[in-house]
């Protein structure tokens, strides 16, 4: 059924479709609708779920270990400082190798204060172990949160999906809401093979010591290995049966392109724009995508990108002392290819700063204009 | 779905020999038993039987902690049992003993000692009931001893003898065996059927008695000496004088001879003014008996009342009847009318320094004497051995006393002594645990030829090996913790109207339920009586329960924190360092 | 068996714990007076090393190990799982040390009993971050010797009132315990697992280690706490109705502190201090008892 939905609701009709069975989640702009809608949906019976309404984000993921490690599926959003106050348990629940779906808005971090659209809260998590998946539009929020409670059941691999705040967690647009039978059948119910359990009494992330700890931690980058293929295929499944599927990393008008941008998130709607407009002007132009990033499609991306001659990697994040997170990754990806294009970091829409498509275009006249990128990245449209 | 891997063998370790062996994540594979926390450990707690300190105190040695065990489970036939595998007169100890097993009981300072006494009595009474009969502990095997004297010492050397299969006869120069349980301890202390039923006990093992016969009358130790061994136990049957003018004179009688005649039912002469002259137990049988036949009774004692030898009960119990007390007044002189006592003159004394006994010594008050009023004087000033008795066997008194060797060897080959001829005045207690020296030291001779194994005089020998430590436990071993204040039992007795009447026995023994209370109040010092606490306190689940009143200490993980030694609330374990 | 408590030993030996651990103690009680159909959550303290290394354990129940602040919020998740799952009187028990309970994982408790979640948080608490080296906690009592309350500037502030803040909540529950009385222990233990909502339980338990106490006293010093009134034992029904539960007679405080090292720096003065705060404590306890009652 196609509804008119902001993104924040979209969530959390895939939450109700994906009966989740325990929710844990503490309110933090631009998160609230997600938690919102999903007590309603409690209330009324439409999902048979518990909702825990915890006292703060780290109880939130705690609680989801907690429910999870019971054999639950359980389900927490949050955003920014949230997501910074759970970190410690992005963590355990990565370790622990519980499926938990995680919604994160990206938001930015403070101080000062600010509740506007940027990525860095979630690429802070970047080692923690969890899956990330990037999403473009409400529809594929969606999408994404039901193929998540999929691939991390199938990997046990905690995951993270997110979509920018306010652009996409705020903006309604129309999304196709599939029925419960199909996502039902495409979605079972979780049975896992380890859970606490009185019929078979067992203890769970004890005290390891280093004889066995480095073990456990490759069995979790094995994992990693497999999800890159089983978000792939799972991806396809969805495809096949709901008539939707985004692949682990896009690729926009690449195949003849010189010049090739590379976005995460609803910026990419934008440079799409943006890409169709040069090529119309015989510009060869292309977007990058990047939709899965952890596990990083190293080898994918470099194959796209690898006969580019110039890329544009627009970070909408920062690590402060090295650059962008986005291009950092993307050119260590490409390190080993013989043909490796020239790549531009751009530091642009930090705190909610529009990205426009003039933001864009003005970035690809840059390449244009220049053979070599600066030694440091770009900081874009900022007052000098 | 990849299938859980297996679990290895309980207790061994788990190994991984490549990833695929390791669960996805930190999970439990199997219990920490594998994990031998025992080698931690440098103290190694155990559990040791120690010696209560009731069976330290008894001169019979009684083992009463074991008993008292018995008697709390129930089992008041196992009670009588391991009671009389050791004492064969449980119905006179629990009647006349001054029981100082409960002077050393560890429950005085949390309500009082236990009622020993009185929990002794009742099973024998309980044994009269039922009746129960003392059996033999080996095969009969042919061999003969004689004893002679019939008193506590006599019949406990023929009972352990006979236990162990000798042929016993007991030669006894009165016409009914008993000593002085009989023709001293009057009735209403020690009833008659009690002592017959608990000398018929013992004839039920096949002991002989010879009655009227007496040594050196128509009985020699020449004869006797034909048995296998021979032991003499003829007590001290000769009382001493009161060393005044006129105590020759009619009325004027020894203790043990005037409580013989009354136990013989003979005609006394006795008037109805009675001094007695003493201040022994013998002296306060004699006052008592003299009030129950309607006399009106002072008692004489020379020293004070702190110091008087008899069982403060008794003392306690003849003043509750009447009899009127003179303390620090010795005789001087019986006054006489023609050949009759018409009176006592007295001295009065005072204390001075202390005597060879330890006792300030009575010094007399000169100028003050005074007269007391009587038709009869009852001296029951001490008693000796009969030395007569030994004329002619080639043994000689010393001091006043047969001489013995801890294996109660005389200076005659198979010739054996013991009880107070022996040992010199002492309880029926002491006689008993005499008499059963002698009757292992004699089945050790006859058996191997030598005595060994035996403890030195004074300390109460065991016809039964025992298995606990000899270190004794005292009130500052036991866990306070444990231990509430509950109070002792008043013990019934005949109302003190009532008691004067007759010579009918004056404690009345308990009901079982005050039997079982006090079985329950013992705190069994130094033995396990199974109540769990080392098994609940301990921190690495390390003790388990192996039967009643047993457990087991798991080694391979105890760490020796000792919990459970210092939680014990009776001192039944020890610790000791690991490797010792 | 001559004490009131289950037979079923949950608890292997083999466990890492001290000689002498007053919480192996805890945990061995308190899983006798549960049962099996329990599921146990420990967060970082002691017993998360004591309960073994991976891939062992010694509790024969299932056991979720989780992070140091998240006693109330673990449990929360798995109770919710459970009753999800078809175990909906599967009781689940928080084994929390007084780091997790008082301090770190004092915000997930409020949350957790705020909402009154069904299930038992017990705190065993040693009286400072004992898995850490012996550094003070807010459970930590005034005087007392700690790594970061040296002697020369000992601990200069009450140990938290916690039965009080958690009483406060108005959940149903809340008890003290000790290990010295272990028929008490079990038994509010399991009047904890009969009843729905929020339980607290308090449970002291001597640490020889971090107490410089004898192993072998630790039984003996978890009693002279109440003896002495220094540790009352008491339980508070749905926040008001106080009851005093063990009354032993009284013993100086002076028998509890000298046994332990921790304490040996004190004054004269200090110690009669300390007994007379215990003694104040005590009466303003049977007072709101007797008024409850």
């Amino acid at each position: 059924m196609r509804k008119v939905l902001m993104g924040n609701h979209a969530v959390s009709y895939a939450v109700r479709l994906a009966r989740a069975e325990v929710v844990a989640a503490y309110p933090i702009t631009p998160q609230t609708q997600i938690v919102e809608m999903l007590s309603e949906f409690c209330a009324e019976g439409s999902l048979d779920a518990t909702f825990i309404k915890v006292e703060s984000e780290h109880s939130a993921m705690a609680a989801c270990i907690g429910a999870a490690s019971a054999g639950a599926r359980a389900f927490t959003a949050t955003s920014s400082h949230g997501l910074l106050l759970m970190h410690e348990m992005l963590h355990w629940a990565a370790g622990a190798r519980l499926p938990i779906v995680l919604v994160n808005v990206n938001r930015a971090l403070g101080p000062g204060w600010n509740v506007w659209t940027e990525q860095t809260d979630s690429l802070a998590q970047r080692d923690t172990g969890l899956m990330q998946v990037y999403c473009e539009s409400n529809q594929e929020a969606l999408d994404s949160v039901l193929q998540a409670f999929r691939i991390a059941e199938t990997v046990r691999l905690p995951v993270m999906v997110v979509l920018d705040a306010f652009i996409l967690s705020h903006t309604e647009e129309p999304v196709d809401v599939p029925s419960q039978e199909e996502v039902d059948a495409f979605l079972p119910r979780y049975e896992p093979e380890w859970r606490l359990d009185p019929a078979d009494p067992r203890a769970f992330n004890m005290l390891v010591p280093p004889e066995h700890y480095m073990e456990l931690r490759l069995l979790i980058q094995k994992a990693m290995d497999d999800a890159l293929h089983v978000a792939a295929e799972v991806d396809a499944e969805y495809g096949r049966r709901f008539g939707r599927s985004y692949g682990i990393v896009e690729a926009y008008r690449l195949e003849d392109a010189e010049i090739a941008l590379v976005t995460a998130g609803a910026s990419s709607g934008t440079a799409r724009v943006v890409v169709d407009e040069l090529r119309s002007q015989g510009v060869p132009t292309g977007l990058l995508r990047l939709r899965l990033f952890r596990p990083f499609p190293a080898r994918a991306i470099a194959r796209l990108l690898s006969r580019v001659d110039k890329v544009a990697v627009i970070d909408r994040n920062i690590s402060f002392g090295h650059g962008g997170i986005f291009a950092a990754e993307l050119k260590a990806a490409l390190y080993h290819e013989p043909q490796r294009p020239m790549v531009f970091e751009f530091i642009a829409g930090l705190g909610g700063r529009d990205i426009t498509p003039a933001t864009v275009r003005g970035i690809v006249g840059y390449l244009q204009g220049h053979d070599q990128p600066p030694a440091s990245p770009l900081w874009w449209e900022v007052k000098a | 779905m990849k299938s859980a891997p297996s679990r290895p063998p309980v207790g061994e370790p788990v190994v991984f020999r490549r990833l695929d062996d390791l669960p996805p994540l930190p999970v439990s594979l199997a219990p920490t038993l594998a994990n031998k926390t025992g080698t931690w450990r440098y103290l190694r707690p155990f559990y040791e039987e120690k010696t209560s300190p009731c069976n330290h105190a008894c001169p019979a040695g009684s083992d009463v902690v074991h008993w008292i065990g018995a008697l709390r489970g129930g089992d008041l036939e196992g009670a009588w049992r391991t009671l009389t595998a050791e004492n064969p007169l449980p119905g006179v100890c629990g009647r006349v003993c001054p029981h100082p097993c409960e002077s050393r009981c560890n429950r005085s300072s949390s309500g009082g000692a236990i009622a020993i006494h009185a929990l002794e009595r009742y099973l024998a009474d309980e044994a009269s009931m039922h009746g129960w009969r003392p059996t033999r502990v080996r095969a009969a095997n042919g061999r003969r001893v004689a004893v002679v004297g019939a008193g506590p010492a006599g019949l406990a050397c023929a009972y352990h003898l006979a236990r162990l299969g000798y042929e016993v006869t007991v030669h006894e120069a009165e016409a009914e065996p008993g000593g002085l349980l009989r023709y001293a301890i009057p009735a209403y202390r020690l009833p008659r059927d009690v002592l017959d039923r608990e000398v018929c006990n013992i004839e039920s093992l096949g002991v002989r008695f010879m009655l009227g016969s007496r040594l050196g009358d128509n009985l020699s130790l020449e004869e006797l000496r034909g048995m296998d061994a021979v032991f003499l136990a003829p007590g001290q049957g000769v009382s001493r004088p009161l060393g005044v003018p006129g105590e020759q004179a009619a009325g004027v009688l020894s203790g043990l001879g005037f409580l013989r005649r009354v136990a013989r039912g003979e005609g006394l002469g006795m008037g109805r003014r009675v001094v007695v002259v003493g201040g022994g137990n013998t002296a306060i049988d004699a006052a008592r008996t003299a009030i129950r036949m309607g006399a009106q009774v002072t008692v004489v004692y020379r020293r004070s009342a702190a110091q008087m030898p008899a069982i403060a009960e008794e003392v306690e119990a003849a003043r509750a009847e009447g009899v009127e007390f003179r303390f620090l007044a010795a005789p001087i002189e019986v006054l006489v009318d023609g050949d009759r006592v018409r009176g006592l003159r007295c001295q009065s004394m005072r204390l001075g320094e202390p005597d060879a006994s330890g006792r300030e010594r009575p010094l007399p008050v000169p100028g003050a004497e005074f007269d007391l009023t009587a038709d009869t004087v009852i001296a029951a000033v001490g008693q000796g051995l009969d030395e007569g008795l030994l004329a002619g066997t080639g043994l000689r008194a010393e001091a006043g006393r047969v001489p013995i060797d801890e294996g109660a060897a005389t200076a005659l080959p198979g010739v054996f002594a013991g009880g107070d001829a022996a040992t010199g005045e002492g309880t029926v207690a002491q006689a008993i645990g005499s008499g059963k020296r002698a009757a292992l030291a004699i089945d050790r001779w006859l058996q191997t030829g030598r005595v060994e194994g035996l403890p030195p005089l004074g300390v109460a020998p065991h016809a039964m090996e025992r298995s606990a430590s000899a270190r004794v436990v005292g009130p500052e071993d036991l866990n306070a913790d444990y231990i509430e204040q509950v109070p002792r039992p008043v013990l019934p007795e005949c109302p003190v109207e009532l008691r004067k009447a007759s010579f009918d026995e004056v404690n009345l023994g308990i009901p079982p339920e005050i039997a079982a209370a006090e079985a329950a109040r013992c705190i069994s010092c130094g033995v396990c009586i199974g109540c769990d606490t080392c098994y609940i306190f301990c921190p690495d689940v390390s003790i388990a329960r192996a039967g009643p009143c047993q457990y087991t200490i798991n080694y391979d993980y105890c760490k020796g924190c000792g919990i459970c030694v210092h939680e014990c609330p009776r001192c039944a374990m020890s610790v000791k360092e690991e490797g010792q | 068996m001559s004490y009131a408590i289950p037979e079923r030993e949950l608890l292997h030996p083999g466990h890492v714990a001290c000689p002498g651990c007053g919480a192996a103690i805890a945990m061995r009680l308190a899983l006798k007076a549960l049962g099996d159909d329990l599921v146990v959550i420990i967060v970082a303290s002691c017993w998360s090393i004591i309960a073994g290394p991976f891939p062992y354990s010694s509790l024969q129940v299932p056991t979720l190990h989780s992070a140091f602040e998240t006693g109330g919020s673990a449990a929360s998740g798995v109770k919710a799982a459970l009753r999800k799952r078809g175990r909906p009187d599967t009781t689940v028990m928080t084994w929390a040390g007084d780091g997790g309970t008082f301090d770190i994982g004092f915000q997930a408790l409020s949350g957790a009993v705020e909402r009154n979640e069904d299930f038992i948080y017990v705190c065993y608490d040693n009286e400072a971050y004992m898995n850490t080296g012996i550094q003070r906690s807010s459970a930590t009592p005034w005087g007392a010797w700690t790594t970061t309350t040296p002697v020369a500037a000992p601990k200069d502030t009450p140990k938290k009132d916690m039965v009080a803040i958690i009483a406060s909540h108005g959940i149903p529950y809340t008890a003290t315990a000790s290990i010295g009385y272990p028929e008490d222990l079990v038994r509010k233990l399991q009047k904890a697992a009969g009843i729905r909502g929020s339980k607290f339980i308090h449970i002291l338990s001597p640490c020889p280690s971090g107490w410089k106490s004898e192993p072998e006293e630790t039984v003996k010093i978890a009693r002279l706490a109440v003896q002495s009134r220094i540790f009352p034992l008491y339980e508070v029904e749905r926040g008001e109705r106080y009851t005093v539960t063990v009354n032993p007679p009284p013993v100086p405080a002076i028998e509890y502190l000298r046994r332990q090292g921790r304490f040996n720096h004190l004054s004269v003065a200090q110690i009669e201090e300390i007994q007379a705060n215990a003694d104040r404590a005590w009466e303003a306890l049977l007072k709101r008892a007797a008024a409850s009652a």
